[in-house]
């Protein structure tokens, strides 16, 4: 049996989660849970270690696994009450528990048979006598059976009525939840599933979120489906982003969100450099936004000469009320090409004599006004190409700076014909969407042994590294790269134990070969018991690595934990080779052997990071 | 396919021939052997251009000791390319069935900016300047000056061709302008100077219209054209306009000042020239004397541009006393100038004659009519005698000189008018002084006469005996052919009200009524989300265009139809009008579809094609008249109603109509294709106009089709969408009439006379 405590944090949203086990009872063949680890609202943790096991009787609704033959421990919410039959009774003193899906009375004194429990779908209402008369509370079942508790004294009562409100409404609520999560991993083999069964009730190692967390991509196959596709602008324009006013007084609002600001910049590259150039050196972004729309609306009123006049008087407004002479260049240069048009007016003799249809001749103000045309084309020129940049970033200033770069980038590339479409660049800035947390958790894992292992160098600086940097770079480049990454004799060494272990192994462990395989020729016994230790140490590597870095004490404690449960699992194999018939020895131990190793690295990791937090923690000490 | 007609074996390069494609080559034998002039329509789609380059190099090849030669005249460079394109492949087949003797050599022609190689030259803005540059290079006295001083640059390439002299020769083989600029890079020969000089050796030549029908370019070009010669114009519908445009001048306030500047600099080239070289002058002017500046010596590659007046027209004679000497044409031209200013400087709208106009210039300015005559000849003569090559900047004075010229020369069918503002703007001063051409006649008589056969073809030729009358010519065969089809593949809308039953017209008092517009907006934002891909719309003209636009935004219109397809504008300015086309494409291949917005009488409509699915329904807002107010339609009106009895409604009807047929013909590029077209006004319903119409359209615009509103015309169009997504049998041969007809089937047909091919 075991005692163990688990620590909760308040804001731990996990945990929160790990009440509903008690309510998992969703018919799901195997996958329920024992565990009710309930906490009341203040966060106070009310676990008694229960001397008592739960008689069998109370036992047989619940999950039976396989006969290991280990008690499961539950934990509850117990109070102490009094349960009296009707008003005018004494009342038998006891204990009244919460367990998952119902309410459990036990007297203190065992040869009373007022022992009972109420099931938690059968409570029709709850009643509570208020301050001033005694603590009592009431329960009527379907049956119209009355129950009445009496409490110590009001305050257990209030704390005893916020639980039960808890643990009953969680109870209804989570099952929804649960299964969501549970369906979706239905198909988790059966294996996988009791494996899970086992690990979390026994060792009480991992809560169960833990466990999925890790399982994270079962649930994200179809949110990975889809992300395949990339969305596209909205073809809104963006001249007709409507402000909204208030009645009142004369201002007009307007609300830009950072997509609105990404179309803008696409569409606009003069706006995107003057942004560039004024913000945030020169003033603010909200500023830079009303100046914009300021001249937004000039350009809607058509008003040459006052739109000339404001933009006297303000740099900003000039730039932004100018024809944009970015867009007109881009233009140009991407039809630089012998076209049909161009050509035709090279052809036509006919303009020496004759202008032409007249059109209205350009007033001074010409380059104050951009027809709604020009406007149109670009916006649907911009549409069409889509989102060339996938930051996804508040921050206005790096959409605008990696858009800039995207379109350098393309104008270079986007010299040939444009009939043909291109593919999708790949520019410098990479999104940062993890789907799998584990390889991100193993990259840093990589990072986190080569700072152990570098630990004893001081920090240098940066014109120090690129020094160093540059004489590595000058020195390969003088002598070449005379030296092999790899010493040619390690490698043959190590691709031949590796083909050695691939053809032993495969041997060994699969049941189809021919050959006996070594788990065949153990007992059953054995074998089962192997395979256990086996899934099971795989789990808590898994959940080993990924903690690490350790950043809060959370985590650090599930460290501790692991390794405790490895080492002794550890021990267990140990034993299990001594076990093991002599003949086949040799072979078990080879099959055991990568287990180990996986297992020593991870003691020995242990080790050292503990031992350098000591010290990190003693030098804080002492400074 | 390999078949006769008549006497006459015709190599054609496909297995299946169309029945129409097949009529029309008969017709075209008729007019050949009859070595006159043919009038056909026939209508897009059909496969036109294939079936007259395969007819006449046939009829070539049948009569090898007459040879003809073919001049293929195009509108725009894209169309050159495209008839060079068919030519190649009926070339490789001829060859194939012939051997060597189906050889022929075959160039396409343009300006020196699209046939230039010489980087620097090239690199020029505009076609002018590069002929500026060209000339810096290539002119005779600087070739000359070139052998003293060697910092003067010259063309490689042109050396390199005047050095090979006859033997710079293009072997057999069809030549687009590329093929033209990549052998020319090869050998290091100049393309341009080299096919300008293969016009004569020959066999198929492809330009554009101009290079014909304007003199002054065609006196240079295609001048020693032989009589034996095939001419036709494609895509001709619009060829009256082209010929008024080839002999109308323009002068503005910005061309006299310029014209200024000119004479300022020649009068200072001509007082160095005094200083170091008076012996020049003499010369000239001693040429003058004897006749020779009309003929001179002048080599092909000085000549720029010839005179603007028809060859017939110039006169044969000695240049006139008061012009000899340089210093007084200075003079004269001075005075002109300033009498053109005092005319320009009037306030109301004058409207006179040619000969009114010069006998005014006569009593003002002292200036005879014969001295007009001869203005941009002596002009021409004094700038190669001073040795100018900065041709592009003496423009102005050039355009005041072929004013001067053709004012001098015809006294017949041509108007000054003298505008002091454009009506559309009363309050900016812009006078312009117009002498605009009315008779199209004038410009292709020439032609008719000098050429064995003419052939004017297109697809919206309609009505067809306009043409005859206005282009003064008579033809032997005059035909319009329908379109057979397996599937009506088209289906023209006249769209006449709206879903609240108002009337649409663009109008002119209509316009901008708001109901219009929203009808108009609603008519597209429903077909929009009916029709897959592109939809184009024409506007009758780019105020409209932009005044309906701003209404459409401000109600949240164009809003809708963002919704549903991407929006794109022709606008006036080339290049973004040719990244908006581009762009348009892209948006249809990939499945976003796009609207284009384009007017009537643009770019656009004149050259580009929007086929399969560029192009599934196309809307005609409005009916496209020209700018009824502007006094030169009014004087041309006036024109052909006095010369020709042609009734001013009809003339603007038929122009009208035929800009709309031709806008609306844009969607159909072949058989297989398919499209709706609708016709957007409420004056399309009326038989005056709707007759106008060419036949091939009319032939599929039902009665019930003619008197829509918006709803109605959403309903057909979903079903002919629907319709036209099944699959048919192409050859049509199992409902009876057949639409693709193979080799057994022509032999069959001429053995029982072509009467048993109705279709």
């Amino acid at each position: 049996m075991f005692h163990h405590f688990i620590i909760v944090h308040a804001s731990d949203q996990a945990n929160h989660a790990s009440t509903s086990e008690s309510c998992a009872s969703v018919a799901l063949p195997s996958t329920s849970f024992l565990e009710s680890r309930i906490r009341d609202a203040s966060g106070r943790f009310r676990a008694l270690p229960l001397p008592i096991p739960l008689p069998e009787r109370e036992t047989s609704h619940l999950q039976r696994f396989h006969a290991s033959g280990r008690l499961r421990n539950i934990y509850m919410e117990s109070v102490k009450a009094k349960f009296k039959g009707s008003m005018n009774d004494r009342g038998t003193p006891g204990i009244l528990k919460i367990m998952k899906g119902k309410l459990i009375f036990e007297p203190d004194d065992l040869n009373s048979d007022s022992k009972h429990e109420v099931q938690s779908q059968d409570i029709e209402s709850r009643q509570y006598t208020k301050e001033g008369s005694l603590p009592l509370f009431r329960l009527i079942n379907i049956q119209k059976r009355r129950h009445i508790y009496e409490f110590e004294n009001h305050k257990s009562l209030n704390a005893f009525r916020d639980l039960i409100t808890k643990a009953f409404t969680i109870c209804e609520e989570e099952p929804k939840k649960k299964s969501a999560v549970l369906t979706s991993a239905e198909q988790l083999s059966v294996a996988d599933s009791e494996l899970r069964v086992k690990l979390l009730s026994e060792n009480r190692v991992l809560t169960e979120d833990e466990f999925w967390a890790t399982r994270k991509e079962l649930l994200g196959k179809d949110s990975i489906r889809k992300k395949k596709q990339q969305v596209g602008l909205k073809s809104l324009m963006v001249s007709g982003i409507k402000p909204s006013t208030d009645g009142q007084s004369n201002r007009v609002t307007f609300n830009i969100t950072p997509e609105i600001i990404l179309q803008i910049f696409s569409e606009k590259p003069a706006v995107r450099q003057a942004f560039i150039n004024y913000v945030p050196s020169k003033m603010t972004e909200k500023d830079f936004w009303t100046k914009y729309f300021r001249a937004e609306y000039l350009h809607s009123t058509k008003n040459a000469a006052v739109a000339s006049a404001e933009a006297a008087e303000d740099e900003l407004l000039a730039v932004l009320l100018k024809p944009d002479e970015i867009a007109a260049q881009e233009i140009r240069r991407k039809v630089r090409r012998f076209d049909d048009m161009v050509a035709n007016q090279a052809d036509d003799y006919s303009h020496i004599m004759w202008d032409g249809i007249r059109d209205v001749v350009e007033p001074k103000n010409y380059q104050f006004r951009r027809s709604l045309a020009q406007d149109i084309n670009r916006h649907s020129a911009t549409v069409l190409e889509g989102r060339i940049i996938d930051v996804e970033t508040e921050d206005s200033r790096t959409v605008a700076e990696a858009l800039t770069l995207a379109k350098q980038e393309k104008k270079d590339v986007n010299q040939e014909r444009l009939k043909d479409l291109q593919e999708r660049q790949n520019f410098s800035l990479k999104p940062l969407s993890i789907k799998e947390p584990r390889d991100y958790f193993e990259s840093q894992q990589v990072n986190v042994l080569n700072e152990h292992r570098g630990a004893k160098e001081s920090n240098i600086s940066l014109h120090e590294a690129y020094r160093l940097l540059q004489e590595s770079i000058s020195e390969v480049r003088s002598r070449g790269l005379n030296d092999p990454l790899t010493k040619p004799q390690v490698s043959l060494e190590v691709i031949s134990e590796l083909n050695r272990m691939v053809s032993t192994n495969k041997n060994n462990t699969t049941g189809n070969s021919p050959s006996d395989s070594v788990l065949d020729k153990l007992p059953k016994s054995m074998k089962d018991e192997y395979l256990h230790q086996w899934t099971s140490i795989q789990e808590l590597l898994r959940h080993y690595w990924s903690c690490y870095p350790i950043t809060t004490t959370y985590l650090s404690t599930k460290v501790g934990k692991l390794k405790e449960a490895m080492s002794k699992t550890y021990s267990q194999l140990e034993t299990m080779k001594e076990l093991v018939q002599s003949d086949l020895r040799h072979e078990f131990s080879l099959l055991v052997r990568p287990v180990q190793k996986a297992l020593d690295a991870v003691f020995e990791h242990y080790e050292a990071d503990l031992q350098r937090r000591i010290t990190k923690s003693h030098e804080g000490k002492i400074l | 396919m390999i078949f006769k007609i008549e006497d006459v074996t015709v190599y054609f390069p496909y297995d299946n021939i169309y029945p129409e494609q097949y009529e029309y080559m008969v017709e075209l034998k008729r007019a050949l052997d009859a070595k006159g002039h043919c009038l056909l329509e026939m209508p897009t789609g059909t496969g036109k251009t294939i079936a007259l380059l395969s007819l006449i190099t046939s009829y070539r090849l049948s009569r090898p000791d007459s040879p003809i030669k073919l001049v293929y005249c195009t509108r725009t460079v894209h169309e050159m390319e495209k008839t060079l394109a068919e030519l190649k492949l009926l070339h490789d087949y001829q060859v194939r069935h012939l051997g060597a003797q189906a050889k022929i050599l075959a160039i396409g022609l343009s300006s020196r900016k699209n046939l230039c190689v010489n980087p620097k030259v090239v690199a020029a803005e505009n076609r002018d300047s590069v002929d500026a540059a060209c000339r810096k290079r290539t002119a005779s006295w600087v070739r000359a000056l070139s052998a003293e001083n060697p910092n003067i640059e010259l063309c490689n390439f042109f050396e390199n061709y005047e050095k090979a002299a006859e033997n710079a020769l293009l072997p057999p083989g069809v030549y687009t302008l590329e093929d033209l600029r990549g052998f020319g890079k090869n050998r290091g020969w100049c393309p341009y100077f080299l096919a300008r000089h293969m016009v004569q050796f020959a066999n198929v030549i492809v330009y554009s219209y101009q290079y014909l029908l304007d003199p002054k370019v065609a006196g240079i070009i295609s001048k020693e054209l032989q009589k034996e010669s095939v001419i036709v114009f494609d895509e001709a519908h619009n060829i009256d306009n082209v010929c008024i445009e080839a002999l109308s001048v323009s002068v503005r306030r910005v061309t006299l000042e310029g014209a200024n500047r000119n004479l300022n600099k020649i009068r200072q080239e001509i007082d160095r020239f005094k200083a170091t070289d008076a012996g020049r002058l003499r010369a000239e002017y001693n040429r003058l004397v004897e006749g020779l500046a009309l003929r001179g010596d002048i080599s092909g590659g000085d000549q720029w541009l010839a005179n603007p007046a028809l060859p017939h027209d110039i006169l044969k004679e000695a240049v006139p006393g008061n012009i000899r000497r340089a210093e007084h044409f200075v003079h004269v031209l001075r005075r002109l100038l300033q009498y053109l200013g005092g005319r320009l400087d009037t306030e109301n709208v004058e409207k006179e004659s040619p000969v009114s106009f010069v006998s005014s210039l006569n009593s003002q300015a002292g200036i005879e009519q014969k001295t007009l005559k001869f203005c941009y000849d002596r002009l021409h003569s004094l700038m190669l005698t001073l040795e100018i090559t900065d041709t592009d900047e003496f423009l102005p004075i050039q355009t005041v000189c072929d004013f001067a010229t053709l004012v001098g020369t015809y006294a017949r069918g041509f108007s000054i008018i003298i505008e002091p503002y454009d009506e559309r703007m009363p309050h900016i001063p812009d006078p312009i002084l117009h002498l605009s051409c009315h008779d199209a006649s004038l410009a292709i008589k020439p032609v008719f006469d000098r050429f064995q056969s003419v052939v004017i073809t297109s697809g919206t030729l309609s009505p067809i005996d306009l043409y005859p009358r206005l282009l003064s010519f008579n033809p032997v065969v005059s035909r319009s052919f329908k379109m057979s089809m397996t599937r009506d593949c088209i289906c023209p809308m006249v769209l006449t009200r709206g879903s609240d039953q108002l009337p649409v017209s663009t109008k002119f008092d209509m316009r901008s009524d708001p109901g219009v517009v929203r009808n108009y907006g609603k008519l597209l934002v429903e077909m929009v989300s009916i029709v897959p891909d592109g939809v184009v719309c024409f506007f009758v003209s780019y105020s409209y265009m932009d005044s309906i636009i701003a209404t459409w935004k401000e109600t949240g219109i164009l809003d809708e139809i963002t919704h549903q397809k991407l929006v794109f504008f022709e606008t006036q300015d080339v290049v973004e009008t040719t990244l908006a086309l581009d762009n348009y494409r892209r948006a249809c291949d990939c499945g976003r579809g796009a609207v284009f917005f384009s007017v009537a009488r643009g770019k656009v409509a004149e050259g580009i094609d929007f086929d399969r699915h560029y192009g599934r329904l196309v809307i005609m807002y409005g009916v496209p008249f020209q700018y009824t107010l502007s006094k030169i339609l009014l004087a041309r009106l006036e024109y052909l109603r006095d010369t020709f009895q042609i009734k001013e409604g009809d003339f603007l009807n038929f122009d009208a109509l035929r800009q709309a047929a031709q806008c609306v013909g844009r969607v159909i590029r072949s058989k297989a294709d398919y499209g709706m077209m609708i016709f957007a006004d409420k004056r399309y319903s009326r038989h005056d106009k709707r007759s106008k119409l060419p036949g091939w359209i009319l032939s599929h615009l039902r009665d019930a089709n003619l008197n829509l509103s918006t709803d109605m015309a959403i309903h057909i169009a979903r079903e002919f969408l629907r319709k036209m997504a099944q699959p048919y049998d192409k050859t049509g041969g199992s409902v009876g009439k057949k639409t693709l007809l193979t080799q057994e089937d022509l032999e069959k047909m001429a053995e029982s006379g072509v009467q048993d091919m109705v279709y």
